[in-house]
């Protein structure tokens, strides 16, 4: 059984699931809900439909003022009227991935099963169980094609794994800072992200809720790790150099003498508000064992009947999913003839430049969607 | 509009998978578009490919030398190189690697062995004249790499086991037909058709 309603909780929707969903893990969930969010409005051929996928700790509010932080949603810059993504013209969806902490199943939800708290009961899910959870609200809203896909890094995986797994649902796909699967350094990235978090004394095997605390110092140094990776050497020289924090000497202690010190705390501590421990694990390990490359040549023949046009994009300054990553995709998609164009903008800010004005980047993405008829 | 996309307009039939190699601001994909062609570009200028696709328009980012390893064999009906050729670092490389992914290949480019070049060239003493893209070119700085007569482009053609299908004065657009080919001396422009002989 299915049902939408207005979310209690945020602004947006719910839908809520009675039903068995098997995961990738063998696993199945019983019972779930997904939180997403649209805006503009759904044409009466249902044929405006764009679905927006979040990155890893995003959420289901890219424009407009997020509920959350109360700033401008993550992807302000990009999705709003008479934005690339011009919601006078589309409808955009965006949801909570599965595993999230805004509204979506996750691991700090009840278990229907023992009325507790899942904690590391939760199964552990991948990128392909978050799609396949997006296809059901797809449905639900009665769209027979999405008129694009678009995401960038953890977003960019959903990108993929749609085209992977439901390319007859998929007209175009925009997949930004991505890759075809997760390499070893951004796996070890993730790890040392996790083992922050996991040898807080805090995190309690996962059952901080129970114990009414959180893994806070974990999850900051976790997201003080993750930042770092989102920016580049030259955006880091550029916004701090080596400028001292509101002093003039150093202290010759461990306190925060340098301005990116105090940046990067900031970040960490801003984060732990907003998120949620468990969730960045189960997150994080989807992205570790993502890797779609088999998927895109066993559908080969189903890619290329259904003509889904391929919008790749990359940032020359981003060393976490660098131009060579997304140039894989191009190839491999080359390679099983499917209709791909590729851009690398330039940019000096990092893996984050899909979050910042860019106006190349801006116009790449307008263009593309314009021509997608 | 430019001569040679016209003859390339009327030589390449609806339908058709096109690929352009050096596609520029994609004008050429542009128009091969409205007759219901689909078009791909390639291009190695980032400007020029942020262009082409705030257009709407299919391009790869690239060089094509390593993107053309990528394409299933067979996988277009035409390879379009104009003004092109004589900027690649090995242009019998590249059109052997060309023959794999396409049935047909149409290159088109100045012919630097004209006499009006090599008079230019004879009474300057400079190398500048012959290898001129645009004005700011001389021979240290040119993309012009390879200059090449006619004759020789006819040459490499049939050393590299291609069918000349026809050529074309771009010009005055005239076709010549049956291994004909225009003027060594006074054609300007020149277009091939080549075609996989295997």
């Amino acid at each position: 059984m299915r049902k939408i309603t207005n979310n209690k909780d945020y602004p947006g929707f719910l839908l809520s699931c009675e039903e068995s969903l098997l995961l990738d893990s063998g696993k199945s969930i019983n019972k779930f809900q997904i939180a997403y969010q649209t805006y503009g409005e759904l044409n009466s051929n249902k044929d405006n439909a764009i679905l927006i996928c979040h990155a890893l700790t995003g959420d289901q509010f890219p424009a407009e003022e997020s509920p959350i932080t109360k700033k401008n949603g993550w992807w302000d810059l990009m999705v709003g009227p008479n934005k690339p993504i011009d919601t006078n013209k589309y409808f955009v969806i965006c949801s909570n991935v599965l595993g999230g902490c805004v509204g979506t199943t996750g691991p700090n939800d009840i278990n229907p099963e023992t009325s507790k708290i899942y904690g590391l009961d939760f199964p552990t899910i991948t990128i392909r169980d978050m799609v396949k959870v997006q296809k059901i609200l797809i449905d639900e809203l009665g769209i027979a094609k999405l008129r694009s896909v678009i995401g960038g890094s953890m977003g960019a995986m959903q990108v993929l794994q749609w085209a992977a797994t439901f390319p007859e649902f998929v007209k175009s796909t925009v997949c930004i800072a991505g890759s075809l699967k997760h390499s070893a350094q951004n796996i070890a990235f993730d790890e040392a992200g996790r083992q922050s978090i996991m040898l807080d004394p805090n995190w309690n095997q996962g059952r901080y809720i129970e114990f009414d605390q959180k893994p806070e110092n974990g999850l900051s140094v976790a997201r003080m790790i993750a930042h770092i990776t989102y920016l580049s050497e030259t955006a880091f020289q550029n916004k701090f150099g080596r400028n001292l924090q509101e002093k003039k000497d150093l202290s010759f202690g461990f306190g925060i003498d340098f301005q990116v010190e105090s940046y990067l705390r900031y970040q960490g501590r801003s984060f732990v508000d907003r998120f949620d421990a468990n969730s960045y694990l189960y997150m994080t390990r989807a992205m570790d064992y993502f890797d779609v490359s088999e998927e895109i040549k066993n559908n080969q023949k189903r890619i290329i009947e259904n003509e889904i046009r391929f919008l790749v994009l990359s940032f020359t300054s981003d060393w976490l999913f660098p131009t060579k990553e997304s140039r894989e995709i191009v190839s491999l998609l080359n390679s099983i003839g499917s209709n791909v164009s590729f851009a690398e903008v330039v940019s000096d800010r990092g893996h984050d430049s899909f979050l910042l004005d860019e106006p190349q980047f801006f116009r790449v993405c307008e263009g593309f969607l314009r021509g997608i008829k | 509009m430019r001569n040679d996309y016209k003859i390339i307009l009327d030589l390449i039939p609806e339908n058709s998978k096109v690929l352009d190699i050096g596609c520029s601001d994609g004008d050429l994909i542009s128009l091969l578009a409205d007759k219901n062609i689909s078009a791909q570009g390639v291009e190695l200028n980032q400007e020029k490919v942020i262009s082409c696709l705030g257009r709407g328009l299919d391009v790869i980012h690239g060089d094509i030398n390593i993107i053309v390893e990528d394409f299933p064999y067979n996988q277009f009906d035409y390879c379009i190189l104009t003004q092109t050729i004589q900027a690649v670092q090995k242009p019998d490389v590249l059109l052997n690697t060309l023959k794999k992914v396409s049935k047909n290949i149409i290159v088109g480019f100045n012919n630097s062995g004209r006499l009006s070049k090599v008079i230019q060239f004879l009474l300057s003493g400079s190398f500048d004249s012959l290898l001129k893209k645009s004005d700011s070119d001389q021979w240290y700085n040119t993309d012009y790499i390879h200059p090449c007569s006619i004759k020789d482009f006819k040459n490499l053609s049939l050393d590299l086991n291609f069918k000349i299908i026809s050529t074309y004065d771009v010009i005055n657009s005239t076709q010549f037909t049956d291994g004909k080919i225009p003027s060594n001396f006074f054609c300007k422009e020149v277009l091939f058709h080549l075609k996989n002989e295997q």
